[in-house]
């Protein structure tokens, strides 16, 4: 192994990229003997496989984020994360067909709502106790009890909501489960994580629905586009140009959120060394409740674009368990503890599910790989954990003497 | 070896008898249960054999090696598959062959253990009195598949450590589950239809899972006390100092793991035959959950705690049905106001036991107002008019349990009996630590007056000398 190697001559480990350069050739090989061989499959069918690719893969970035950053303060594969995904989408999805709500209701939703709005607004200004935020967060309750009261709220304010209301579950979670645990063993966290999961896809057969559940919000994202490409017409939606530019939009926050400010650095120096981090005066506590809030509100982002992609939610015991794993294998993939990482793993997996499947489809002679378009995700994770663990663009977080 | 010999057990002989005869006791006790109790009463105790081989081996590579693996209804699900096709009866493989749905081949209908005892003249062993035998090959054969398949996935994997490994023994779980049903395997599997009518005499049957679970706890307390367990246990402590020791880690870790698939399939064999028929969604996630839960309640690396912890999951599964039956919706918001008030007296009852100051924290205050609110709402919502109509708790074994578990993991992470293991000498409140008499000598010689007089120092040294 390459990697394991100490010698000050730096070597290059060359396996990986030979196999991604024999995955290119095969890939472009491929799409010229398609080319030739069949009119269907023309450059508009390509663009289109593209297209879908690039959105898959956009929403596995949302999810992988949460995955990456959780991982890189407290070292913990929070199981839960795809529940979380999971949850988001229903909140999203009882928000915008259900209001308006009796006021009751309205109110229970809108402390909730407050609350996690008071929580964004604490990243800037700092504490709770401070007069900018309780009046914000007056606001927002005010706001969101007459929104969801009073009016059959749009798309768009059910995904705020839905990213805030998430964004507080997400801090519960790690306040109950998790916070208890930090010096325990790291599997006693993971079983935990796992509980945690296994809790809420029940809860939510429980109190969401055991069916799958159409989510066709009435918004312009669904309109139908078609533009032609060369000899060919491209068919598809706004959604495959709307849920890449949503992810860029909050990943390019996301990014400016760690690297621009305050909490961004303490977060950072946490994920580099808690202890260190904790005596230089950085609430570490604090650090990691950002982390979970800022990754269940990117979870519930990606959840409810899930719904607005596939036109409907699979039933909640299912239904976060494989996004929510294949986003994990994709942040490992990139490099876990690395936010770029996380979306390059993410598109990597997105292209392989779908572009793959595009290009390799059934024909007369062969039966397609669609049955299998699951698995690619874990054989692709088991590769590349044991020829470079550390990631595509990751750094080494194994254990160290 | 030979310094061993030395060592002689205390009460050795007596102990064994002690064993044979609870063994017997046991079995008494289960030949009085199931001809006196229920049939729910019989597959309860089933099942909880059953799930004890799980347990037991999984515990093998969670608790003694160290490894969270993740994996385990995958190797269940190819013993019990392996057993379900080598047993299946003959008019039932015909039902496939005629159904248009199956994928299955002639060929692979035709893998039988009883084709092959034909085949090789061994016709006396294919009737129907003798499907004992053949299930008992069957499961035997499932079993080794499993272990192959754990040596497959246990090589590469294995190199690994903590968390990625982890996820990678969940990843081969659900691939295992996943191509099951594709086109590779659905000749076997029979596709997403697996297979139905899979004699349910042997998984049903307490003497049968009992017999197993026996065997299993035999091999793996074995195991667990040999060299080879003690080495698995400095793994489990610290990887690199026992490989400073000279513990070949890849083998000791690989050799764990096909152990541990080997009884999962066994178990996986029985599983079928207790449900009566092979499908893919009897081996979901789910079931490695409930090992999971099992192992962390009973305590993770002790066999007696394993077993404790399946009696209660077990207990939970069969006989948690009344927490899912359909109620009225205030009955239920009555029932979460009593939980948070027991919640808040147990804070209360724990922080006088403990004697932490302050006794009473927010969170008590938190509860015992959050409970008296939601009893009053319930007590009051009939006469208000409000939350109307009854309400189904489907899936609240599994939501108890994970809740359960939470608690367990925050309160008590080594779970009720921890490492420890049952023994007689604890029955018997024996001290196993005793000093020989040769320690005693030493004692009395370092306890010795004499040499604590001044110059005693260079009567120490020269006794070093020795």
């Amino acid at each position: 192994m390459a990697s394991k190697s100490t010698k000050v001559k730096k070597t290059i480990n060359w396996i990986p990229w030979l196999l991604v350069l024999a995955i290119l050739a095969i890939v472009v090989g491929r799409i010229i003997y398609l080319g030739t061989v069949h009119d269907r499959f023309s450059s508009a069918y390509f663009i289109r496989a593209f297209l879908e690719s690039l959105k898959l893969g956009s929403l596995y970035a949302l999810i992988a984020l949460g995955y990456t950053m959780v991982y890189g303060i407290i070292r913990l594969i929070n199981f839960a994360h795809g529940e979380v995904f999971m949850v988001g989408a229903f909140f999203t999805y009882y928000l915008f067909s259900f209001s308006p709500y009796p006021l009751y209701a309205a109110v229970i939703w809108s402390i909730f709502i407050a609350f996690g709005f008071m929580k964004i607004i604490e990243l800037w200004r700092g504490k709770l106790k401070d007069p900018v935020v309780l009046a914000s967060g007056a606001f927002a309750f005010v706001l969101a009890t007459y929104l969801l009261s009073q009016t059959t709220v749009n798309f768009f304010v059910a995904l705020v909501f839905s990213m805030l209301l998430t964004g507080v579950l997400g801090i519960v979670i790690d306040k109950i489960a998790y916070s208890p645990l930090r010096t325990a063993p790291r599997n006693s966290l993971l079983i935990t994580a796992i509980a945690v999961s296994f809790f809420w896809q029940n809860f939510g057969l429980l109190v969401f629905t055991n069916r799958q559940t159409p989510f066709r919000p009435d918004t312009f994202l669904r309109n139908r586009m078609v533009f032609a490409v060369g000899d060919g017409t491209v068919r598809t939606t706004m959604l495959s140009f709307a849920i890449p530019l949503i992810s860029v939009i909050l990943v390019v926050i996301l990014t400016l959120f760690v690297t621009r400010t305050r909490l961004g650095k303490a977060m950072r120096a946490s994920a580099q060394d808690a202890e260190v981090a904790q005596m230089m005066g950085i609430s570490v506590n604090k650090v990691i409740a950002t982390t979970f809030l800022l990754g269940s509100m990117l979870a519930a982002a990606g959840g409810a674009m899930w719904g607005l992609n596939f036109g409907s939610l699979n039933q909640p015991a299912i239904m976060g368990i494989l996004p929510g794993i294949k986003a994990f294998a994709a942040a490992v993939i990139g490099g876990i503890g690395s936010l770029p990482g996380a979306v390059i793993g993410a598109l990597i997996i997105g292209f392989m599910e779908n572009f793959m499947t595009a290009i390799f489809p059934k024909t007369a002679e062969f039966q397609g790989i669609t049955e299998f378009k699951d698995t690619f995700a874990f054989i692709l994770l088991i590769i590349v954990l044991l020829i470079r663990p550390s990631g595509i663009v990751g750094e080494d977080l194994s254990e160290k003497v | 070896m030979q310094d061993t010999k030395h060592i002689v057990q205390p009460n050795r002989n007596r102990n064994i008898l002690l064993t044979i005869f609870a063994t017997v006791l046991v079995a008494v006790a289960l030949l009085i249960l199931t001809s006196l109790g229920s049939v729910k009463l019989g597959s309860a105790l089933a099942l909880f054999a059953i799930w004890g081989i799980a347990t037991v081996s999984l515990n093998l590579v969670n608790g003694t090696l160290g490894i969270l693996s993740l994996g385990h209804h995958g190797f269940m699900l190819i013993g019990g598959y392996t057993t379900a096709l080598l047993i299946l009866s003959d008019d039932k493989r015909e039902k496939i062959l005629a159904s248009g749905r199956s994928s299955m081949t002639p060929f692979t209908v035709g893998l039988s253990i009883d084709n092959f005892f034909n085949a090789i003249g061994l016709t006396a062993f294919t009737t129907d009195e003798t499907l004992w035998l053949r299930f008992l090959v069957a499961i035997l054969l499932g079993g080794l598949m499993a272990s192959v398949v754990g040596l497959i996935v246990g090589i590469p994997s294995l190199r690994l450590r903590g968390d990625y490994l982890a996820i990678v023994t969940f990843g081969f779980g659900e691939i295992i589950r996943l191509t099951a049903s594709t086109r590779i395997f659905s000749p076997i599997t029979n596709g997403a239809l697996g297979f139905s009518g899979v004699p349910t005499e042997f998984g049903k049957s307490v003497w049968w899972t009992f017999a197993f679970l026996g065997i299993t706890i035999y091999v793996i307390s074995k195991l667990k006390y040999s060299s080879f367990g003690r080495a698995m246990e400095g793994i489990r402590e610290d990887e690199i100092a026992s490989e400073a020791m000279g513990v070949n880690l890849a083998y000791h870790k690989v050799l764990g793991f096909v152990v541990s698939s080997f009884f999962a399939g066994i178990a996986g064999g029985l599983w079928v035959s207790w449900l009566g028929g092979a499908r893919l969604d009897s081996f979901l996630f789910t079931l490695t959950f409930f090992f999971l839960v099992a192992l962390s309640v009973g305590g993770t690396g002790s066999i007696t705690g394993v077993l404790l912890g399946t009696a209660l999951v077990v207990f939970v599964r069969q006989y948690g049905d009344p927490l899912e039956q359909s109620y009225l919706i205030t009955t239920w918001i009555l029932a979460i106001g009593v939980i948070l008030l027991l919640t808040a007296l147990a804070i209360y009852i724990f922080r006088t036991i403990r004697r932490s100051r302050p006794k009473i924290i927010p969170a008590f205050y938190l509860f015992l107002i959050a409970g008296v609110a939601t009893v009053v709402l319930a007590l009051l919502a009939p006469s208000l008019g409000i939350m109307q109509g009854e309400f189904r708790g489907f899936g609240m074994r599994a939501i108890f349990l994970s809740i359960l578990l939470i608690i367990i993991m925050v309160f008590r992470p080594d779970g009720m009996v921890g490492r420890a293991e049952f023994n007689w000498a604890w029955v018997f409140r024996e001290r196993l630590d005793q000093p020989t008499e040769e320690e005693r000598k030493q004692d009395a010689w370092l306890s010795n007056p004499e040499l604590n007089r001044p110059g005693g120092a260079a009567n120490t040294s020269d006794v070093e000398e020795d």
